[in-house]
């Protein structure tokens, strides 16, 4: 069965490339939203596999939809990267606590993130 | 220190065959709806697939050889001094079309000691803006050979979704600084 990945950012652009990564390599089904407070909802229609989303975003950021998610039994056990272009240690913290399961810094190298999709999804 | 060396390395065809990133901004560039998402898009290609969030435009002004700021993100270029930051040959380059590439480290390092870089906004094979790159998140260290190709692209793609189809006509004349003398530096 197709993977799906709730791939969630409020740059066009970052969401245009990062459907293109998954298209071109991956098998993995793309959906998107563009907040935080859409990521939530999406999340429970949808039910992905894992939840890839961007940290600061309009309405409610990465950090609050990953706490809302761990908070619903229904989104609670799926994996979420966060995306952040700050790499720094602190900021990192924050997002752990916040229940996220990994991280991955902007700006993204596509066979990274491949990678780390696939250590979650497999191949 | 010999400018010349800075001329951008070009990138191989299998960085510009496997990335994605430049799929994703020809189309966010030719999706743009107007001036102000076409700046959104050249600033979110830049943060999200160069690593920058320093960035601004200048606009050629064809008939007093002035660069003007259009527009910035993360820095106040009102005092930045175009042309002492690019040199003579470094503001040829990018009048000719080229990119003005200088790196971190290794044989294309700039004096700065941090990477940064000049692309032309180009239309009908004139620069008509100039899109300055000028520092780096702390987690990208350098522009690497796959970036060069991403700078290709807004050099030649960006224009239209900026200044509309019409760039050269509608702005004022590049004739004068790309041909003519006294480039001012």
């Amino acid at each position: 069965m197709t993977k799906k990945i709730l791939v969630v950012d409020d740059s066009k652009t970052a969401l245009m490339m990062e459907r293109e990564i998954l298209e071109r390599r991956t098998t993995y089904q793309c959906v998107t939203a563009s907040d935080g407070r859409e990521a939530v909802e999406k999340a429970q229609q949808e039910r992905p596999d894992l939840v890839l989303m961007d940290v600061v975003m309009p309405h409610m950021n990465g950090f609050e939809a990953c706490k809302m998610m761990r908070q619903q039994a229904s989104t609670r056990e799926i994996p979420i990267v966060l995306v952040t272009t700050r790499g720094e240690e602190a900021y990192m913290e924050a997002g752990f606590q916040s229940g996220c399961n990994d991280y991955i810094t902007k700006p993204i190298d596509s066979a990274e993130l491949v990678a780390l999709l696939q250590s979650y999804l497999g191949e | 220190m010999n400018r010349e060396k800075h001329k951008a390395p070009g990138p191989s065809e299998a960085d510009a065959m496997n990335d994605p990133r430049l799929g994703a901004a020809r189309k966010r560039l030719a999706e743009s709806r107007g001036q102000e998402d076409a700046i959104d898009g050249v600033r979110e290609i830049v943060a999200n697939f160069l690593g920058s969030e320093e960035l601004g435009l200048f606009r050629v002004d064809r008939r007093s050889t002035t660069f003007p700021v259009f527009w910035s993100f993360g820095i106040d270029l009102e005092e930045y001094d175009l042309l002492r930051a690019l040199g003579n040959a470094g503001l040829e380059r990018v009048m000719r079309g080229e990119c003005h590439v200088e790196l971190a480290a290794g044989e294309h390092a700039g004096e700065m000691g941090r990477a940064r870089a000049f692309v032309p906004i180009r239309s009908a094979n004139q620069t008509i803006a100039i899109l300055a790159i000028l520092r780096l998140l702390p987690q990208k260290l350098d522009f690497d050979r796959a970036d060069m190709e991403l700078f290709k692209l807004l050099s030649d793609e960006a224009a239209k979704a900026l200044f509309g189809p019409g760039a050269y006509d509608a702005g004022a004349d590049s004739q004068a600084v790309t041909e003519g003398p006294g480039l001012g530096v």
